[in-house]
């Protein structure tokens, strides 16, 4: 009887939860295709460059830390079931069924959802780990041919989590139905939530708001004490001024409402707030930009500190307009009569500000939630370009040597070897090479040898030959000096404007061998690498040979390029080999360091992978958990809807104007926070791009960026869609009569 | 006085072929404009079918409904809402108010919904709720006010669009007997002052004796016919009882 019982709620549960079903089948199947990775069993032909392993441990953690998230959506969708089934439950309990016994059927029904999402969830997910095994190949560089395999380590992981998930929930509700009384289960369905302004959530968001406006204004202050000068340029002092200004004034206007709250009431300073919460933001997002621009010399401390307060402000900032939507709505609508009684929309005014009100923390959170998803959709492709062009920068050998004189206070211990010990390793591996180049960097003038201050490191120089040897193996035509000549190559991080201030100082260069003038061609910007430079330079000269014989040779690099990549075991063993010979930090104080290429490519490709895909995997997951409540929040009060549009049917309304409400009240719902998210993401992202400026023109570029953040916002746009298309045709369905 | 309601040989069936259910046989009666109606049997005698056949929200079987010359049975689909919202006023037993709205905006709904000029409503609301005593509630939800109180905006919901035909079905069905003697008074009031024409649906004798005449329906047929004339209304509740036992019901409420 209990087993019929159970079916037959599963099985009406199912209907009325088909978007939370199919939102949790999703999420069961992108978890077993994210981890599938992982198994013991997974073997993709990926070359033996490479080495899979490393990808497993990140993976697992990330995915399984970011599915947490999902314990939310699985508590709120059961406690919106609790509330609906009170009534029942009550009239069971009347009856004379026990309260432990009602428990026990909840839970036996919404375990065997659980269960029809977790086996759907796998099924789907070994088609879909096709999708990611393909993502994984294509930065591997790899073919991708379709094979399904189910691995069964995943599928127990996979159904381990989600089970224990369920079990933690609903142990949760089994315990709520036991202790909650007959009487007021009988009236749940009266009660609303409480109205927010009377919540406390709002006040220690106030609080928390108040004490970063106060940090950002002791940091307004330090900032006008060391940096204000009345020769700055407008837009500086105004970014000064308003980086103080906007936060003691948002100070002061709470000081004066605390005076004089007994007269103006508590629901004055929410709106004062949220105005400057918005100055704040402003004030505060343009500190990168104007930096970089007017060479402020405010470090990356202060710019990740402002990151701070633009994340502070826009959080408040989303609280605030969410509070306030309701009341801003209201006192529109109050102020327009021919808005307010023109057709319909009194209705639709009453639906949106009832539901604003009663759910204003969900909302929030919603909105939150969006914001953090759009930000990681758009900055992983960053991120991972950034890396991947970084490795194309660093790993332009198979074997890359190179040694720094840092700790070296005597020109007798500095290195003078060719690392045999690596020529005997490739001879003894019988690992031809195609290219092989051994060199020294010199100092110009012996005399800056100890100049040891981070902006007083010297530029080094390299002789002619060996540069042009350099140039050949990376595929570049050779070029050539006059005598008394000397040229420079710079880092592709350094920007136009920085060389030509480095240049036009130095037309001459003083060097033991006598004074050097540029040569026509000043600057060659080819990527050679970066162990070429000195530390903390971004600059190298290229001086004529004889001229490099009479000067003192500080670091000694070795670059070789092989006939075959090596395989990841030899690189492994190569390195170690290295090591044992050259010890990073020697007795003579050189620091000598091997970078190999398969390595190199491996950790990166490793780690890339495992950020692109726990980024992506996280937006997604948070995408859909917040669209599945948004969407269930309209359709599970279907009851009530249904109620209040067969009124308006029996007032006269025709069936495509309440379609038409429909429209609306859902284009509002789900528009709201995707607009307030969009909005917020917005500022975020720009104030990253800004910080990371130079990283992106130099490694990513804008057109590849682009592409990719238009790809992003694409898939963003289809799951809105098909959330949006589907809560709207079963909401539709639902209020039919 | 003219005839605004002519109902002729009404029928209205359900189910298929094998299993039909006559939820009105043949019925036929007029209401003049001004009357106060009402309408009484026992469950399943047919009346609110009556009524929502009437109301447009259900169709007939056969049998034509004519309110005030316009033929209701012959109007397309598309053209029924814009005819319920301009003709008639409804009153239910569970008021059927919105419970996002104030008492003041569920009336301005009906004059919004029936593109009245956004000036005119304030007042319209204000003069109406003036006649029903609900002035002091205006701002009040659905929910804060008593049952009594929230039946009394449906009256006002149902009377502000001035409707040619007024259905009330079980209006004080949910009611305390004060808030629905109350009740009774205020639509003989606006059927008196206004000249409204109300017809309503209801089982108990004493909201019926509020009539100026009673239509008894017993298996989907009218059963008999009783007018008020000059009687007071507890000679005419007598009278009521007297056929509600020809008929074999018992009184529903004492006087």
């Amino acid at each position: 009887m209990y087993a019929k019982q159970i079916f037959q709620n599963a099985k009406r549960s199912a209907k009325d939860y088909l978007i939370y079903l199919v939102t949790m089948t999703i999420c069961v199947a992108l978890f077993y295709s994210f981890l599938s990775i992982s198994s013991r069993y997974y073997q993709p032909d990926i070359g033996s460059a490479y080495d899979v392993t490393l990808l497993g441990g990140g993976m697992k953690l990330a995915i399984c830390l970011i599915t947490l998230c999902l314990l939310f959506l699985i508590r709120f969708v059961n406690q919106y079931m609790l509330r609906r089934r009170q009534k029942e439950f009550a009239v069971q309990a009347v009856m004379g069924m026990e309260q432990t016994t009602l428990a026990r059927l909840f839970f036996a029904e919404t375990f065997i959802m659980c269960g029809i999402s977790i086996v759907c969830g796998i099924a789907f997910g070994v088609v879909c780990s096709q999708f990611i095994t393909a993502m994984l190949l294509t930065s591997y560089g790899a073919h991708y041919r379709l094979s399904c395999t189910l691995f069964p380590d995943t599928v127990l992981w996979t159904a381990g989590f989600f089970v224990f998930s369920f079990l933690a929930v609903g142990v949760g509700n089994v315990r709520t139905i036991r202790k909650t009384k007959i009487v007021d289960m009988l009236a749940a369905d009266r009660k609303n939530e409480p109205a927010l302004p009377k919540s406390r959530w709002i006040a220690v968001v106030i609080i928390l708001f108040e004490i970063c406006t106060f940090w950002a204004f002791l940091s307004g202050i330090g900032k006008a004490r060391f940096y204000y000068d009345p020769r700055l340029p407008l837009p500086v002092k105004l970014l000064i001024y308003g980086n103080l200004g906007f936060p003691a004034l948002t100070l002061l206007c709470s000081a004066l409402w605390l005076i004089g709250r007994r007269k103006t009431g508590a629901h004055t300073l929410l709106p004062a707030l949220f105005g400057f919460s918005l100055l704040n933001a402003f004030a505060a997002a343009n500190v990168p930009a104007l930096t970089r621009k007017y060479w402020i010399p405010w470090g990356s401390g202060t710019i990740r500190q402002y990151l701070v307060f633009v994340l502070a402000d826009l959080l408040f900032s989303i609280c605030a307009l969410i509070c306030l939507a309701g009341n801003f709505i209201a006192a529109w609508k109050e102020r327009s009569p021919e808005h307010r009684y023109r057709n319909e929309n009194l209705f639709f005014f009453g639906q949106i500000i009832s539901r604003l009100n009663t759910t204003a923390q969900t909302m929030t959170l919603i909105c939150m939630t969006f914001t953090l998803a759009i930000v990681l959709f758009m900055t992983a492709p960053v991120l991972v370009n950034w890396a991947s062009g970084y490795l194309d920068a660093r790993s332009m050998y198979d074997v890359q040597i190179f040694s720094r004189y840092n700790n070296v206070y005597e020109e007798k211990d500095l290195p003078h070897t060719d690392y045999p010990a690596v020529t005997e390793f490739l001879a003894a591996h019988e690992i031809e090479t195609a290219y092989d180049c051994a060199f020294p960097l010199y100092l110009p003038e012996r005399s800056s040898f100890h100049n040891r201050f981070k902006y007083d490191f010297p530029v080094v120089a390299i002789a002619l030959r060996d540069y042009n040897r350099i140039r050949e193996m990376l595929g570049f035509e050779p070029i050539s000096l006059s005598d008394g000549e000397f040229t420079t190559q710079w880092q592709s991080t350094a920007t136009a404007e920085e060389r030509d201030a480095f240049l036009a100082g130095r037309h001459a260069l003083a060097t033991d061998a006598g004074t050097l003038t540029l040569a026509e061609s000043a600057s060659y910007t080819e990527p050679i690498g970066q162990t070429v430079y000195n530390s903390y330079t971004d600059v190298l000269y290229i001086l004529p040979d004889n001229v490099c014989e009479k000067l003192l040779p500080v670091m000694q690099n070795r670059y070789i390029k092989t006939a075959e990549t090596l395989s990841y075991s030899k690189a492994l063993e190569l390195e170690r080999c290295f090591a044992a010979a050259y010890p990073e930090q020697s007795e003579t104080g050189v620091s000598f360091s091997i970078r190999l290429r398969t390595l190199q490519v491996n950790s990166t490709k490793a780690g890339n992978f495992v950020l692109q895909a726990s980024m992506l995997y996280a937006a997604i997951v948070l995408m859909v958990i917040c669209l599945t409540i948004l969407s269930l929040q309209q359709l599970l009060d279907a009851g009530q809807y249904q109620y209040r549009f067969s009124v308006l049917r029996k007032l006269g309304v025709e069936e495509a104007r309440i379609h038409k409400l429909i429209w609306k009240q859902l284009g509002v719902w789900f528009g709201l926070p995707i607009v307030v998210a969009t909005a917020a993401a917005a500022v975020i992202v720009g104030y990253f791009m800004q910080t990371v400026s130079v990283e992106i023109s130099a490694y990513i570029g804008p057109d590849a960026l682009m592409l990719q953040i238009g790809a992003t916002a694409g898939i963003l746009t289809i799951l809105l869609v098909c959330y949006f298309i589907s809560t709207w045709v079963l909401f539709k369905n639902s209020i039919a009569e | 006085m003219h005839e605004i309601l002519k109902l002729e040989h009404i029928q209205k069936y359900y189910g298929d072929r094998g299993n039909i259910t006559k939820a009105i046989r043949d019925i036929s009666f007029s209401v003049q404009e001004g009357e106060f109606v009402g309408i009484m049997g026992a469950s399943g005698s047919g009346k609110t079918t009556l009524l929502n056949c009437i109301a447009t929200i259900d169709t007939v079987s056969a049998g034509k409904i004519g309110l005030d010359g316009v033929s209701v049975t012959e109007l397309k689909e598309k053209d029924l809402a814009r005819f319920r919202r301009e003709n008639l006023g409804f009153i239910f037993q569970d008021f059927n108010l919105l419970d996002t709205l104030t008492i003041s905006e569920n009336i301005a709904l009906a004059l919004a919904i029936n593109q009245t000029p956004a000036a005119e409503v304030e007042g319209r609301v204000a003069a109406i709720a003036g006649t029903l005593n609900i002035t002091d509630i205006l701002n009040q939800y659905p929910y804060e006010v008593s049952g009594g109180q929230k039946q009394r905006c449906a009256c006002a919901r149902a009377l502000v669009n001035h409707p040619k035909l007024i259905l009330a079905d079980e209006p004080t069905g949910a009611l305390d007997s004060h808030s629905a003697q109350m009740l009774l008074n205020t639509l003989r009031s606006i059927n008196e002052q206004f000249e409204a024409t109300i017809l309503m649906v209801t089982h108990d004798a004493f909201s019926a004796s509020y009539a100026n005449r009673i239509l008894f329906l017993r298996d989907g047929a009218v059963f008999t016919e009783l007018r008020k004339g000059g009687d007071s209304r507890k000679a005419f509740f007598e009278k009521l009882l007297d056929v509600l036992t020809a008929m074999g019901g018992g009184p529903a409420r004492g006087c």
